[in-house]
């Protein structure tokens, strides 16, 4: 797939499908009902035939869509933030804020709109990616692309004056191409690593930030022994590795 | 530090665990100086509420003194005797600046979990479940509080831990339940359910103009206590028909206003009843509706039914159809704890009201999880638990 890096909105044109991803299983299994449809219609002819082979036929067309599609995902998320767009603007094209709400990825400026990204703390997963800032216009727009093996995406981050005082609303439409099948998504979505999820959650992240000045946490919170299983959602739940409980300084100050 | 662990349906322990820290700049550590236990800890203690995971400390009723504060707290400071509200709010976004606090958009990091079952996420809660955040709770001797300036109600000298400790959920949420009655004076409010929110329902009711408040329960001491709050009580084991007795004693028009303060666990009487009952054990739903059904039935037309009772999923049998022909008006949600607390200290200040005629047992901490399953089945008259987190166990 070659990606077409300007994302910036052009008048009265989408950028992107409003239909699903469809999965290549999902199209074979298009392809072949609508071939053994319109095969079946030909054999019986007259009406019914007629309905049948038309049927088939818009099947086999749909089938022959979802192949050329040129991406297999895609992520829309939007947050209102109860701040001047100029200021929300300010802080979020600025990279050195980036690792601040970006969820837990590190960012290594390379220069001339080109950005290094890479997840930083979770242990055994090596991803690194290098976007290209394709279009920027100042309060409006942010537009990346990113054309490498590992995961081809790009999107927009649109800032737009919320009605009634409320704000902005700060959109990012992403569509992405990764190697990896409907299964290793999900798996990856169960520990925070699903390509929505980490959109989703470092919008969230820049509203909380501006908005209450801090990203809620209960890392590091104490909690009773949590068993086998307990430990393994922890990861889900975002609270860290499971710490030993230690007698404690102030147990014996009181 | 000694703190009340969930470990699983119907089991609870107290253990050692860390003290806590300061892990975000608005933070506050307080030093627990008393603590409760409220009948929505039940639903969590019953296994009703989804992802609560063994090790959770519980509670979300409790007050103490400010001993640590974050870099960026700047109205609380240490040595304030504080209440602290169940509810978690950041102060800063939309629903906080209007008035709606427990619908904070900045306070759970788990809003994503909230965000699949139910759309939005509310405002995060202590030591009630992950979805709801996750945050450690305060059946325990420290607790940590996220938006310490936001969160904290200053507490004046010379009143009792006991007089004010229930506006941390409680007495608000008894307010909040009668306040959205939208009472005008001289109408009749039925309540179902005196447990202790119940009690603080009926006597709110009261406050806000009610002239009759009828409530309904089965637990003998409970109805004594709502008839020495002025309600008038209907023990409903003893009536055939609850809606036709509701009718009869208000000369045929029903209730002006319905409460149900029970929630996702009610009891009855009834094949309804046993239909909930086998569908929950089944684990077909996590809510047996019975009450909802009752004051759905029950209410006048045009009338207010107010829901502060929990409620957790999909329910089922609901008359949706009575609601729309009377045409009601429903108002419910975890209580907007902020907006009342300051209020209601001023009325408790004023000597209108003394909210600790509610406790029936005071214990420590060692003592919780028995008092959990003596709460929960009603035995030894309990009505409210409240716990010192300091109080050596008595001597069995």
């Amino acid at each position: 797939m070659t990606i077409t890096t300007n994302l910036a909105p052009k008048n009265g044109e989408k950028e992107f499908s409003r239909r699903p991803a469809t999965s290549t299983q999902e199209a074979i299994l298009t392809l072949a009902a609508g071939s053994a449809l319109a095969g079946l219609g030909i054999w019986r002819r007259g009406w019914f035939g007629a309905t049948m082979g038309a049927a088939g036929g818009y099947l086999l067309y749909c089938g022959v869509r979802d192949f050329q599609r040129p991406y297999q995902g895609r992520v829309r998320v939007s947050y209102t933030i109860g701040k001047d767009r100029q200021e929300i603007y300010d802080f979020a094209s600025n990279p050195q804020n980036w690792p601040r709400f970006m969820h837990a990825i590190q960012v290594e400026n390379r220069g001339n709109g080109q950005f290094a990204f890479s997840i930083g703390e979770p242990a055994g997963i090596d991803f690194e990616s290098n976007v290209q800032i394709t279009d920027q216009q100042a309060g409006e727009h942010i537009a990346w692309a990113s054309a490498e093996q590992m995961l081809e995406h790009r999107g927009v981050i649109r800032f737009k004056q919320a009605p009634g005082d409320r704000g902005t609303e700060v959109s990012v439409a992403l569509e992405y191409k990764a190697p990896a099948g409907p299964i290793a998504r999900a798996l990856a979505s169960l520990v925070g690593w699903g390509p929505e999820q980490v959109v989703r959650e470092s919008l969230r992240h820049l509203k909380q930030l501006l908005e209450a000045g801090e990203i809620p946490t209960t890392k590091g919170q104490p909690s009773g022994a949590r068993g086998i299983r307990g430990t393994a959602k922890r990861i889900m739940f975002r609270e860290g590795p499971s710490e030993q409980a230690v007698e404690q300084t102030r147990m014996a100050g009181d | 530090m000694k703190a009340l662990c969930w470990q699983g349906k119907t089991s609870a322990s107290v253990e050692r665990v860390n003290d806590p820290s300061i892990l975000n700049p608005r933070d506050a550590i307080l030093r627990i100086t008393r603590t409760a236990i409220c009948g929505s800890d039940l639903h969590l203690y019953d296994g009703y509420i989804p992802t609560m995971e063994p090790g959770d400390v519980l509670g979300h009723e409790f007050m103490g003194e400010v001993i640590e504060t974050g870099s960026e707290v700047k109205k609380v400071k240490k040595g304030d005797r504080v209440v602290v509200p169940f509810t978690i709010s950041c102060g800063q976004c939309f629903y906080c600046k209007n008035q709606m606090w427990s619908a904070c958009d900045n306070t759970n990091p788990n809003a994503w979990i909230m965000e699949k079952m139910y759309g939005y996420s509310g405002s995060a809660l202590y030591g009630y479940s992950h979805m709801m955040g996750g945050y450690a709770g305060g059946q325990a001797q420290y607790v940590r509080v996220p938006f310490a300036d936001i969160g904290c109600l200053q507490v004046p000298d010379g009143i009792d831990d006991e007089k004010v400790l229930f506006l941390s959920d409680i007495f608000p949420t008894g307010y909040m339940a009668a306040e959205n009655c939208d009472l005008k004076g001289g109408e009749v409010v039925a309540i179902w359910g005196c447990g202790p929110v119940g009690q603080f329902t009926i006597r709110s009711a009261f406050m806000l103009g009610a002239e009759r408040v009828i409530a309904i329960d089965r637990i003998p001491e409970r109805l004594k206590m709502a008839r020495a709050g002025g309600a008038e009580i209907i023990n409903y084991e003893e009536v055939d028909d609850l809606v036709e007795e509701l009718k009869w004693v208000t000369g045929g028009r029903g209730p002006d206003a319905c409460i149900d303060a029970v929630g996702l666990e009610a009891h009855g009487v009834g094949l309804a009843a046993a239909y909930d009952y086998s569908k929950q054990r089944m684990k077909m739903s996590f809510d047996r509706p019975i009450v909802l059904r009752q004051v759905m039935q029950a209410c006048r037309k045009g009338g207010v039914v107010s829901i502060p009772g929990v409620y957790g999923g999909f329910l089922d049998k609901i008359p949706f159809g009575a609601a729309f022909g009377k045409g009601l008006i429903f108002k419910m949600g975890q209580t907007h704890m902020h907006k009342y607390m300051q209020p209601l200290l001023q009325r408790v200040q004023n000597g209108e009201i003394d909210p600790s005629f509610v406790i029936t047992h005071r214990l420590s901490l060692d003592e919780a999880p028995e008092a959990y399953k003596t709460f929960r089945d009603k035995q030894d008259q309990c009505i409210k638990v409240v716990l010192d987190p300091w109080k050596e166990a008595a001597a069995a």
